[in-house]
């Protein structure tokens, strides 16, 4: 009999991975921080995160700030032959640290990846065709996600370059903020396309910079999840810039939106980090300044498009 | 060469483990014949793997015209005209003898006699080359000098607890062929167990010093060998070293680093072997853990600086991987250089990290591997997978790449600063500063015409290296001794007088009231062991702080 999958935060997206491991014919041990109900055989609600102790993968899908105190917590009940996979597009800190790196700082599990790509919580629940790529240097780990959620309808890729997966997913949850201001300002596929090429390849530099592989950009993690983003798959990050572009401030955004969008705090990270290091980041800069505001659109996109063009 | 023997001799329980190399020899070069037959045990395997090793033999041998050169090509010549109609038992026969020719010639041998004579007279002699005016005193001594000189800090303690519960797998950082035997003598004289060492060929050519390395358990590696089924070889005899409890010394850098800097991306190589024999282990149903010890060989002066940085500098493609004529095989740069070490207080630092397991996790006194939460936890479940324990290539392979990581985060956090390194790097920004927008290979070629005021540069210096000591006291680094007490003159007079003594260009010269900066090559060398660090200690004036970005940027992909 296969082991329980185990999953840490009852938002849209954990209940999606729940449903979507239930479908495969899997136990799930669901942890969520407040009781809830949910009206699905095979998922468990607890709220006790030691009960997570007898899964073998347990996937984390809190948000990015809660990771270290729940991995912390969760660490205590868990040894080397756990494996753990975040869903986040966060990172952590000044130095752009990923989530797997933290996972394997303060827990004892060594085996961990990051699930990424154009997989959103709506079409995992109803399990349309899709898919999604782990980075992780165990080829167990790709396995055991595969195994828990992959199937007919969702392939799951894999790749070794862990934080190329971890930072092209967090640079799209970032563009993905400014794509939804650029259409609500009004903005054509055209000026769409070039902010999102552009940013990408501000995302390459970076991750050269951390010991990404560049065409890891180009894959499911990157360029895929991009497509999907530009291409409106109800995800929270265009809410957001929509709501930033009709004039609410950062908090107002969060709140209309409803979910905790990673992509404003690492525009602000990845500015620091590359001022430090020396990398040219202008729409992550242009991206500080739109989410502190009192900047009209019309001046930071004037500000970007007088910067000199050279080659690609 | 071996020195004849009589009476075999038979270790007694209170010797380390090395002491009984000799008598496991033969067995253990047997096991690794066996083990790589089983992994070549089909036939297409055996016959490609056996082309493999002939088109790489023959690459190699082909240039040379010496006699054991062309013994070789005939013999590989011969296997390749062969190898295609051979029948099965053929191929394996041949891959046979192939491994069990090249397991000969890597397996080490220890002899106890040459050992003591070694650990009595070998630092007496060093000792005499650094101080000749104290060699009868010293030699009568035993040698006791040398404690000032090389320091040893760290949790050796620990670690001499743990060499007694597990297999130790050191690694140090690489700068100088004196590294291996610095550490040598440190491991001798802090108490610790002599290990097992993976030297590279290169080191056998010198008689004197290939005769104590091969007596004394070090294995030869020749990194000319490029055969993939000599790399298995290597690796299937160093993890079968480890597996049987003989504490191991690598340099996972590879080679000595070029740039000056501490190795930043380690691919372990050999090292590896230590998570493949834990496994393996563990698989058995044996029990013994093994530790990882990362360690810092800092060096106020490096015997090979001028060659390491220059082969640096040189085009990538052409930079040579194995250098033969350097400083290190020629005797009246040795002089020189252990004639400057005597105005050191203290000319090399070799500094342990706290032991790791395997898996990155922290180990305590007793030597069970430790969880964040400071829990004990059995390091057997990381080879553990669905209830049974057992070898797995891929899995190990990331296990060890994760431990590459870990260890060069070590390196750079047990970094000792040493005064040579402070002064370049101040020097190196105030370049740096000088020479806005350009690439390094531009601003290297600025020899001579960087002049730094002596009262600016003394302020800057002490400035620097408080940054320095405040970066140690959040653990980010270690600064020595006698830097962090010194007065900036003080400590900036005596990295002038040890590069001025030994290197054969000027670093950098005084004229009236400036110093000018002779060799940025070597300024460069000396400085990027601080360069990892160069933002922190920039201080408050913009125009260092571009620089420090500067020169933080040229270390490239952290």
């Amino acid at each position: 009999m296969s082991m329980a999958i185990g999953i840490v935060g009852a938002g849209g997206f954990g209940r999606a991975l729940a449903l979507a491991a239930a479908r495969n014919g899997r136990q799930v041990v669901l942890w969520s921080r407040q009781p809830r109900e949910f009206k699905a055989q095979q998922i468990r609600i607890t709220t006790a995160v030691g009960d997570l102790a007898d899964t073998e993968l347990i996937f984390m899908a809190v948000p990015s700030p809660h990771v270290e105190s729940v991995a912390r917590e969760l660490g205590r009940f868990l040894d080397g032959s756990h494996l753990i996979v975040h869903v986040s597009r966060g990172l952590v800190g000044p130095d752009l640290f990923t989530l797997s790196e933290l996972l394997r700082r303060v827990t004892p599990v060594r085996r961990v990846g990051g699930l990424a790509g154009p997989l959103v919580a709506a079409g995992l629940a109803d399990g349309q065709p899709g898919g999604g790529i782990v980075g992780t240097l165990f080829p167990e780990v790709s396995n055991a996600v595969r195994e828990a959620i992959g199937g007919p309808r969702l392939r799951i890729y894999g790749t070794d370059d862990v934080v190329g997966v971890e930072l092209a997913s967090a640079f799209v949850g970032m563009v993905g903020v400014a794509l939804g201001y650029a259409k609500a300002a009004g903005y054509g596929p055209a000026t769409l396309a070039v902010l999102a090429t552009r940013a990408m390849a501000e995302a390459v530099r970076l991750g050269e910079r951390r010991g990404a592989q560049e065409r890891t950009f180009a894959g499911l993690a990157g360029m895929g999840d991009l497509i999907a983003a530009v291409s409106e798959d109800g995800r929270p990050e265009l809410a957001l810039g929509r709501a930033l572009f009709e004039g609410a401030n950062v908090t107002e955004a969060a709140t209309k939106t409803g979910a905790y969008v990673e992509g404003v705090a690492i525009a602000k990270q990845v500015v620091e980090y590359a001022e430090r290091h020396g990398i040219e980041t202008p729409i992550a800069t242009a991206m500080t300044q739109l989410i502190r505001g009192g900047v009209d659109p019309t001046t930071i996109v004037t500000r970007l498009m007088a910067r000199p063009a050279r080659r690609e | 060469m071996r020195l004849p023997r009589l009476r075999t001799y038979v270790p007694k329980p209170t010797d380390p483990k090395i002491f009984w190399i000799n008598s496991e020899r033969t067995d253990m070069v047997q096991e690794v014949v066996r083990r790589i037959m089983e992994r070549y045990e089909a036939d297409e395997s055996a016959e490609l793997i056996v082309n493999d090793a002939a088109y790489h033999e023959l690459r190699r041998l082909e240039p040379r015209t010496d006699d054991g050169a062309r013994r070789g090509l005939d013999y590989w010549r011969g296997v390749i005209r062969r190898v295609g109609r051979m029948s099965s038992e053929g191929k394996h026969e041949t891959l046979r003898e192939i491994t069990l020719r090249m397991a000969l010639d890597v397996a080490g041998n220890f002899d106890p006699r040459v050992y003591r004579f070694a650990a009595r007279v070998v630092p007496s002699l060093l000792t005499g080359v650094m101080k000749p005016s104290k060699l009868v005193q010293t030699v009568l001594s035993r040698g006791a000098n040398l404690d000032d000189l090389v320091r040893a800090e760290g949790p050796i303690e620990k670690i001499r607890r743990l060499q007694e519960k597990g297999t130790l797998v050191l690694v140090p950082t690489h700068s100088s062929n004196l590294d291996s035997l610095a550490i040598a003598w440190v491991l001798y004289r802090e108490g610790l167990a002599p290990a097992v060492y993976g030297a590279g060929k290169n080191l056998f050519t010198n008689p004197i010093i290939s005769f104590f390395m091969h007596n004394l358990g070090a294995y030869r590696v020749d990194r000319r060998i490029k055969a993939q089924i000599y790399k298995d070889v290597l690796k299937t005899y160093s993890s079968i070293l480890i597996e049987r409890g003989y504490h191991s010394l690598f340099f996972p850098g590879g080679t000595r680093s070029r740039s000056g800097a501490v190795e930043r991306h380690l691919k372990l190589g050999l090292a590896g072997t230590g998570v493949e024999a834990f496994a393996r282990n563990q698989a058995r149903g044996i029990q013994r853990p093994v530790y990882f010890v990362p360690a810092t060989i800092n060096y106020a002066l490096v015997l090979e600086a001028e060659t390491l940085i220059d082969d640096h500098l040189k085009e990538s493609g052409r930079a040579r991987y194995i250098i033969e004529d350097d400083e290190f095989s020629r005797l009246e740069r040795w002089i020189a250089f252990f004639n400057r070490l005597q105005n050191l207080e203290t000319a090399c630092v070799i500094r342990f990290a706290e032991p790791i397991d395997p898996f990155c996790n922290p180990v305590d006194d007793e030597g069970h591997s430790l969880t964040p939460d400071g829990r004990r936890i059995d390091p057997a479940s990381y080879v553990t997978w669905r209830g049974s324990r057992a070898v797995d290539h891929a899995r190990d392979a990331a296990y060890t790449r994760d431990l590459g990581h870990a260890i060069a985060e070590r390196y750079v956090s047990e970094t000792v600063i040493m005064p040579t390194q402070l002064v370049a790097h101040v020097i190196f920004r105030r370049l740096v500063r000088a020479t806005p927008g350009l690439d390094l290979f531009s601003r290297l070629r600025y020899r001579g015409e960087i002049a730094i005021p002596m009262d600016e540069l003394l302020p800057e210096l002490g400035e620097t290296r408080d940054a320095l000591v405040a970066l140690e006291q959040r653990g980010q680094v270690h600064v020595n001794a006698p830097l962090r007490k010194a007065t900036p003159d003080r400590f900036f007079e005596r990295a002038l007088a040890a590069w001025d003594g030994y290197h054969q260009r000027p670093v950098a010269r005084r004229t009236g009231g400036a110093l000018i900066m002779e060799d940025p090559n070597l300024i460069l060398f000396y400085q990027n062991r601080v360069r990892d660090f160069a933002v922190e200690i920039a201080g408050a004036n913009p125009a260092d702080r571009i620089a420090a970005r500067d020169i933080l940027a040229m270390g490239g992909a952290r």
